[in-house]
């Protein structure tokens, strides 16, 4: 019995599915239950999280959380899906603190909000910036840029003009 | 018919080879004008200005350390022995721009770093000098498309020489330190200053 | 005594910083009590170009993640699309494959050894490590051309086969490479003033190190075992004979000790690939994506074309790079395009744990521990 079907077992009415991802295990979960079960997925002995990876399907937004297991030697893969309008699901910071960062690049790369993290701010691209790049509708024709405010942190704006030394 | 002998000392003439410290001074061309008085003994020598200074500039760049990405390396690999900037005098890389006179932007301008990068440059004492280094400098080089980076770092400062390359070559980059002090000989700082009167 | 609360700016531009990081760090007069990182100054926006390029052209993106070290990007690259693929990789293209990517841990573990030691205050040792990079870019040179950025490796197999004289310059390489270490262990190990920095400074325990995401010579600083090529074999890793360096300190001198030793390690990869590398193509033999056009010879461009179609799915998949676990994440919807690449770099996740090692220290202890971390800031901003 591979990790994804003790989980199944083990929360049968949080999985939706499971099935592998070429040689790892893969289980599909219901995003209001996400904490539930990663609190099990850390129990069962997975404590290493790998990677947060957002993925923007237009008409939906899928999470996948990759886990390894030191003791055990094993994979696991998370994923959950979320519906495009309001992209919301949990934050696993409170298990894993590596989770921190990976969580806010997807945040500000995909755009998918993590509910209770603690700092949930824009890591990779200037606070302010319009747009989360990796989405399938963000627009690249509009060229941003960036300037130093007065204390030193960054404005974001489309007019570059005191940036630029000719139009 | 008698075969023609050619004498090629006549077309030839035989370069005297520099002895004093004044003919030494001449022979590296970077003094060219040097009217040095031989009946008196090489006792004065006249130049202009602009020449006197440029050579002093030319021969001492102090390069700011600026390295934003991946040419960053090359700029490493450059300064040390294998390469050895210290050829041309300029491998005392500052970490602070009011002690530099030059700026090699070795990497990707990024739409973020770009504000930093011009600060950078406004804060360095004129007379300054910059080079573009790597196709990400020059145009944007393979993140030409991309939402982050700024496609050409000449669009906010002014560039005196570009070196092409993902990344160039260290030969590549003393060829273009070597052009920038071909550059710098001609300039004609003193008259803008008014000192050739 | 009571002090009063100061602010300190360092970066973005800051000689050791190793590029363009910025820490935000408030201090009690000598003594950091937060340190807040702010990264981004060199995203460059990778992932969203892979999604406009085909799975050939984003080969070359990969180099200039982590600049240091590229050969290893490329690897793990090219090793999720065959994963997603299912493409079987001639055994000899994987001797070369492995080959180089030791040889890049090598160039990687000099450049960090001697930038470490300049941020410490000691120049000479940077000399050392760029003389020895300069001859492992020979061999590198002698097989693509290129320096830093090799896109050497092609989705099946590598570009190339080894010149002919490779091998003879490999061997005088490790030969002299031998030497190189014991010189810089006398050098640098017991030194006094190296040790005063490097001891006690930055330290990390095992379970916060994991907890943190940490991996790579990082964390086996920290005494976990833990070796992708030894956990999770891939490649040729099982047949060969090394061990993972492990040391229990959990500070910046074991972080640094673990990777000298890597480098013998490596060096002793090396040496066995080079008595044991089989002769076979280089590039796959199966034919993927579309045929090649007839009458051409089988080379790497004539099996994989610049187009290639992987069938739809996902593949995660991961190598044990100089810096940590790289892994790329690749989402193929059956097209000639890549639908979402990510990239799991190990500086970003390491770096993760810098704000709660350093809170306590002071500020050259903050710079001992964060080169030790060996972050590269192409791989943490992407
Ligand atoms: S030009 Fe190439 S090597 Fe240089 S910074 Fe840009 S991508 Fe990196």
């Amino acid at each position: 019995m591979n990790a994804a079907e003790e989980l199944k077992q083990a929360l049968p009415a949080s999985v939706v599915s499971t099935g592998m991802q070429v040689e790892k295990p893969l289980v599909l979960v219901k995003k209001e239950d996400l904490l539930e079960v990663a609190a099990k997925v850390k129990e069962m002995g997975f404590d290493h999280l790998s990677v947060v990876t957002g993925v923007d399907y237009v008409d939906r937004f899928e999470v996948i959380y990759n886990f390894f297991s030191y003791g055990k030697k094993e994979n696991l893969v998370l994923k959950v899906v979320l519906d495009h309008e309001a992209p919301e699901v949990g934050s696993l910071t409170s298990l894993w603190k590596g989770a921190d960062w990976l969580e806010r690049e997807t945040y500000d790369l995909v755009g998918v909000r993590f509910t209770g993290h603690p700092n949930l701010t824009r890591i990779l691209l200037p606070e302010g910036w319009k747009g989360h790049p990796l989405r399938k509708d963000y627009d690249m024709s509009v060229e941003q840029f960036v300037t130093i405010g007065e204390d030193g942190e960054d404005i974001v704006s489309t007019d570059g003009s005191n940036l630029l030394r000719r139009k | 018919m008698d075969p023609v002998t050619i004498d090629t000392t006549k077309f030839r003439p035989v370069r005297k080879k520099p002895e004093t410290a004044l003919e030494k001074l001449e022979d590296t061309g970077l003094i060219s004008t040097v009217l040095a008085a031989r009946e008196r003994k090489g006792l004065i020598f006249l130049t202009t200005v602009d020449q006197v200074f440029n050579w002093a500039r030319l021969s001492s760049l102090w390069p700011v350390t600026s390295g934003l990405a991946c040419c960053a390396i090359e700029m490493m690999a450059v300064a040390m022995a294998h390469h050895d900037i210290a050829r041309f005098g300029m491998e005392i890389f500052r970490a602070s721009p009011r002690q530099a006179d030059l700026m090699f932007v070795a990497g990707t301008v990024t739409k973020r770093m770009a504000p930093r990068v011009k600060q950078l440059y406004e804060m360095m004492p004129d007379p300054k000098w910059v080079i573009s280094v790597g196709s990400c400098a020059n145009t944007g080089g393979p993140y030409h498309e991309s939402y982050a980076v700024l496609r050409g770092v000449d669009n906010i400062i002014p560039v005196d020489v570009y070196i092409p390359g993902c990344p160039p070559r260290p030969e590549a980059w003393l060829y273009g330190v070597l052009q920038l002090r071909e550059k710098i000989k001609n300039e004609g700082y003193g008259a803008k200053w008014g000192l050739n009167k | 005594m009571e002090t009063e609360e100061l602010l300190i700016n360092m970066g973005p531009v800051h000689p050791s910083t190793h590029g363009v990081l910025r820490f935000k760090l408030r201090m009690d007069g000598e003594i950091i009590k937060e340190c807040t990182v702010v990264m981004g100054y060199l995203h460059r926006g990778t992932e969203k170009l892979a999604e406009m390029k085909t799975y050939l052209q984003f080969i070359p993106y990969t180099d200039r993640l982590d600049y240091i070290s590229a050969m290893p990007n490329n690897y793990a690259y090219v090793k999720a699309v065959e994963e997603l693929a299912g493409i079987e990789v001639p055994l000899r293209a994987e001797y070369i494959r492995v080959l180089t990517v030791e040889l890049n841990r090598i160039v990687n573990h000099l450049v960090f050894m001697g930038s470490l030691l300049l941020d410490l205050g000691a120049s000479t040792a940077i000399m050392y490590g760029f003389r020895e990079r300069e001859k492992a870019l020979q061999l590198y040179e002698m097989l693509c051309g290129a320096r830093m950025t090799f896109s050497y490796f092609r989705i099946g197999g590598v570009r190339d086969d080894l010149p002919d004289d490779f091998m003879s310059k490999l061997n005088e390489f490790i030969k002299d490479m031998e030497k190189r270490i014991e010189d810089y262990k006398g050098l640098i190990n017991g030194n006094e003033i190296f040790m005063m920095r490097m001891k006690g400074i930055g330290v990390i325990s095992a379970e916060e190190a994991i907890n943190y995401g940490m991996t790579g010579p990082s964390l086996r600083g920290s005494g976990v075992n833990y070796d992708i090529r030894k956990i999770e074999p891939y490649s040729i890793y099982p047949d060969l004979d090394f061990k993972a360096c492990v040391r229990p300190e959990c500070d910046s001198y074991a972080r640094y000790m673990v990777r000298i030793d890597e480098m013998e390690e490596s060096l002793h990869i090396l040496r066995q690939i080079a008595d044991t590398i089989p002769k076979s193509e280089v590039v796959a033999t199966q034919k993927y994506g579309i045929a090649p056009l007839t009458g051409m010879p089988y080379t790497a461009q004539t099996y994989f074309p610049r187009i290639f179609i992987p069938p739809a799915g996902e593949a995660y998949s991961r190598i044990e790079a100089p810096k940590g676990e790289l892994g790329f994440y690749v989402v193929s919807d059956g097209t000639t395009k890549p639908y979402r690449v990510k990239i799991r770099s190990p500086s970003f996740c390491n770096l993760t744990a810098i704000p709660k090692m350093v809170v306590g220290l002071k500020i050259p202890d903050l710079i001992a521990a964060f080169g030790t971390i060996d972050v590269v800031l192409g791989d943490v901003d992407r």
